[in-house]
């Protein structure tokens, strides 16, 4: 089997143009979490609209939209690789595209997948991996524990759980992607199994989990504490486990927990915007979670299509914001801001008002008692590195997950 | 802080601004409701402006209509009659081409850009006439990146008719050229912040434009957590309730709070037609802004060869019609 170069989670992080397909609204897991209200079998992305795009895009290369020094091509769903025969066909395509027009981005691209892994083994998924291992990411979604992943990650008719399917493939994608990260969702019910959850992750050979809680307003009284309880433990775990030495959890993070400085940070955490999404209709989107699929209560931010273009003025919006423009005076003036973050799209469908200037707080008091868990973490593991005169050592050559900023 | 509240007499009342009324069935606002709103005006301390229909009202509306100090807007050549001839000189005459006379002191002319280029002559003429002229463009949408010349080649004709009036000692006024000249601060419409527009049904809204999308179902949801609104902001029985207000002021908004367009009518209906973001300008609009301000900013030039004037008014050279374009240096 060939070993796959690992992996680098922010491949050209901030030189990269992120262009999403979204190849099909179906999964073939319906999630409890999942933010995505209109999944359904029927927009399947049509060939025609995927080349009409891609033309679209590489035609308007001198374009301030697409300066960037690289491209990420995405690939999301309901679950991409559903359609990997048409994903073939998309990325063959702009292969010899970019060649043939001595585009900028020739040598210059990555494939990124985020797969649900259920067909992960499956021949043509594992021709194309073979087909382009030099220009590919992609990353498993796996939960943690059968209990904590199958509460969620459900097939969507059975409602049976999908972690024996996913944890199968786990060994198959650390052998071609070795390094790779997984992301963990928590939602209120999936407090109690934070802790073992990660450790098992780690126990899967997967050496980076990056774990959020949803933006969504799904949180109940106490879960604050809970959540702080189980952020202790799993520092416990880690620290007195050795686990810091070679693993990683997002949720610890020295960088999390202090004041703004609204000077130097006054920016906005989302790249929506600056990324560009396209549909099986051929509309274009600021980011996916602006397509009607991915939204309760708010119509589409639909900024354009495939045959008329960008219109740039829908752009404005997103290309304007700045932390404090959106933010309500308590986030300004949090103790503890930094790391506290947030999706646009979400911003928007919990807004008032027709606007992505209006900043969603739901995970308030969850980010607060990430905050001191981690001052926890942190007191506790330089004291015992301090203790055993292993401190700069560790310092030297820590490994930390920076937090995935979309 | 609110300080004008606008009402519109009927559902046909004359549009004075960028947006057109689409309503054509007459709708006349209930006395009650009239009676109401001045008597929310009043305890708001708010100064009433009346937008009147181009029919004669009910002679009953006469003495309620005047039971307050107000402003009139009106179509021109219906100047309302009413029981009180109160002389007020702020009163607004509205046209939707170029009048050869103009009775009020404040000219509302609202043409679309190509009915601006053919009649630039005639608007000319206008500036001899002592009223204020407010031109008001009612396609910014449709203003394309090839009439930018075109637009500062007609507002630097007009500099032309106004340097010389300025030389004759005259004091033209005229919006788009002559405003900016006077202004140490932006200077906007404030739809929602400094005034508030109450419709026949009663209801608040943040300009007649909002009524009128409201009417027509056009993107007919401001208050998306409480959608039986519509595009209303509050009503006579349960007052004010203007969803997300802090988006409606200057320091709301990144593009415009660090711009010195100060003339900018900022229209918020616009912004919510155009980039669908209260706070966020249009290219057309920013751009037009701009043409508007530079051109300004030559006039004043010119008539302080001849004068001396408002001395402490600086307007800079800058190279940028968009400041999207610049937005990285605020």
């Amino acid at each position: 089997m060939t070993i796959i170069k690992a992996q680098q989670e922010s491949w050209q992080s901030g030189m990269a143009k992120n262009i999403t397909f979204i190849v099909t609204k179906d999964c073939q897991l319906a999630c409890k979490y999942c933010y995505l209200v209109g999944k359904n079998v029927k927009e399947r992305m049509p060939w025609d609209v995927a080349k009409t795009f891609i033309d679209y895009v590489l035609d308007h290369e001198t374009d301030p939209e697409f300066a960037e020094e690289s491209v990420v091509w995405d690939f999301i769903g309901g679950e991409p690789f559903l359609e990997i025969e048409l994903i073939d066909k998309i990325c063959d395509y702009i292969k010899t595209e970019l060649f043939r027009r001595n585009h900028h981005w020739f040598n210059s691209y990555r494939f990124s997948f985020s797969t649900n892994g259920i067909n992960y083994h499956e021949k043509a998924v594992q021709d194309f991996i073979q087909k382009n291992l030099d220009h590919l990411s992609i990353g498993i979604t796996i939960d943690g524990t059968e209990k904590k992943h199958d509460l969620n990650r459900v097939y969507k008719i059975t409602e049976k759980g999908s972690y024996q399917d996913v944890v199968k493939n786990i060994p198959l994608w650390l052998e071609q992607f070795p390094g790779s990260g997984t992301k963990v969702t928590i939602s209120s019910v999936d407090i109690p199994y934070i802790t073992e959850s990660v450790l098992h992750l780690y126990s899967l050979g997967i050496h980076e989990v990056n774990i959020n809680v949803v933006f969504e307003d799904v949180w109940q009284e106490g879960d604050d504490l809970k959540f702080e309880e189980q952020l202790m433990q799993l520092a416990d775990a880690i620290i007195d486990g050795g686990y810091y030495q070679d693993y990683a959890c997002s949720f610890f993070s020295e960088h999390i927990g202090k004041p703004m400085n609204l000077e130097r940070d006054n920016h906005n955490w989302c790249g929506a915007g600056k990324m560009l999404s396209v549909d099986a209709a051929g509309n274009l989107y600021p980011c996916t979670r602006f397509a009607q699929y991915s939204l309760r209560d708010k119509d589409a931010w639909i900024i354009g299509n495939i045959h008329d273009g960008i219109d740039k003025n829908k752009l404005r919006p997103f290309l304007t914001l700045d932390l404090t423009t959106q933010s309500p005076q308590k986030c300004i003036e949090c103790e503890v801001a930094s790391g506290c973050a947030w999706c646009q799209g979400e911003n928007y469908d919990a807004a008032k008002t027709h606007t992505v200037f209006q900043r969603a707080t739901a995970i308030c008091l969850m980010h607060k008692a990430r905050v001191r868990a981690n001052n926890y973490y942190w007191n506790k593991l330089y004291r015992k590195l301090e203790l055993e005169d292993l401190r700069e050592q560790y310092e030297a050559k820590k490994r930390e997950v920076k937090p995935k900023i979309c | 802080m609110l300080q004008y509240l606008v009402i519109l007499l009927d559902d046909t009342s004359v549009a004075y601004c960028h947006a057109d009324n689409p309503l054509k069935e007459h709708n006349l606002t209930p006395l009650e409701t009239l009676k109401k709103g001045i008597l929310f005006g009043m305890k708001q301390n708010l100064m009433i402006q009346y937008v009147f229909p181009n029919y004669e009202l009910p002679t009953a509306y006469a003495e309620v209509i005047e039971s307050i100090d107000n402003v009139k807007i009106y179509p021109i050549g219906c100047k309302p009659v009413t029981s009180i001839e109160d002389g007020n000189d702020i009163d607004v005459e509205v046209a939707n081409d170029v009048p050869e006379k103009v009775e009020a002191k404040n000219l509302v002319l609202r043409l679309t850009f190509s009915e601006m280029l053919k009649q630039k002559n005639e608007i000319a003429k206008l500036f001899v006439l002592g009223a204020r002229v407010n031109l008001c463009i009612i396609d910014v949408e449709q203003f394309a990146e090839e009439q930018i010349e075109t637009y500062k080649q007609v507002l630097n004709e007009w500099n032309t008719t106004l340097l010389n009036l300025y030389k004759q000692g005259k004091s033209p006024q005229f919006n788009l050229l002559t405003d900016r000249i006077m202004l140490e601060k932006m200077h906007n419409c404030e739809a929602g912040v400094n005034n508030i527009t109450l419709a026949p049904n009663g209801k608040f809204y943040l300009c007649p434009a909002f009524y009128y999308d409201e009417q027509m179902k056009v993107f007919n949801q401001l208050n998306h957590h409480n959608p039986s609104s519509d595009n209303s902001v509050g009503d006579l029985e349960k007052g004010l309730d203007i969803p997300n207000p802090q988006l409606l002021h200057l320091d709301h908004a990144p593009l415009c709070r660090n711009c010195d367009a100060y003339q900018c009518r900022r229209c918020i209906w616009l912004n919510r037609r155009l980039t669908w973001d209260l706070n966020t300008p249009s290219r057309q609009q920013c751009v037009m802004a701009h043409i508007e301000r530079n051109a300004s900013r030559a006039l004043l030039n010119d008539i302080r060869k001849v004068s001396k004037f408002m001395p402490e008014i600086d307007i800079k050279e800058i190279n940028y019609l968009d400041p999207f374009e610049v937005r990285k240096e605020f």
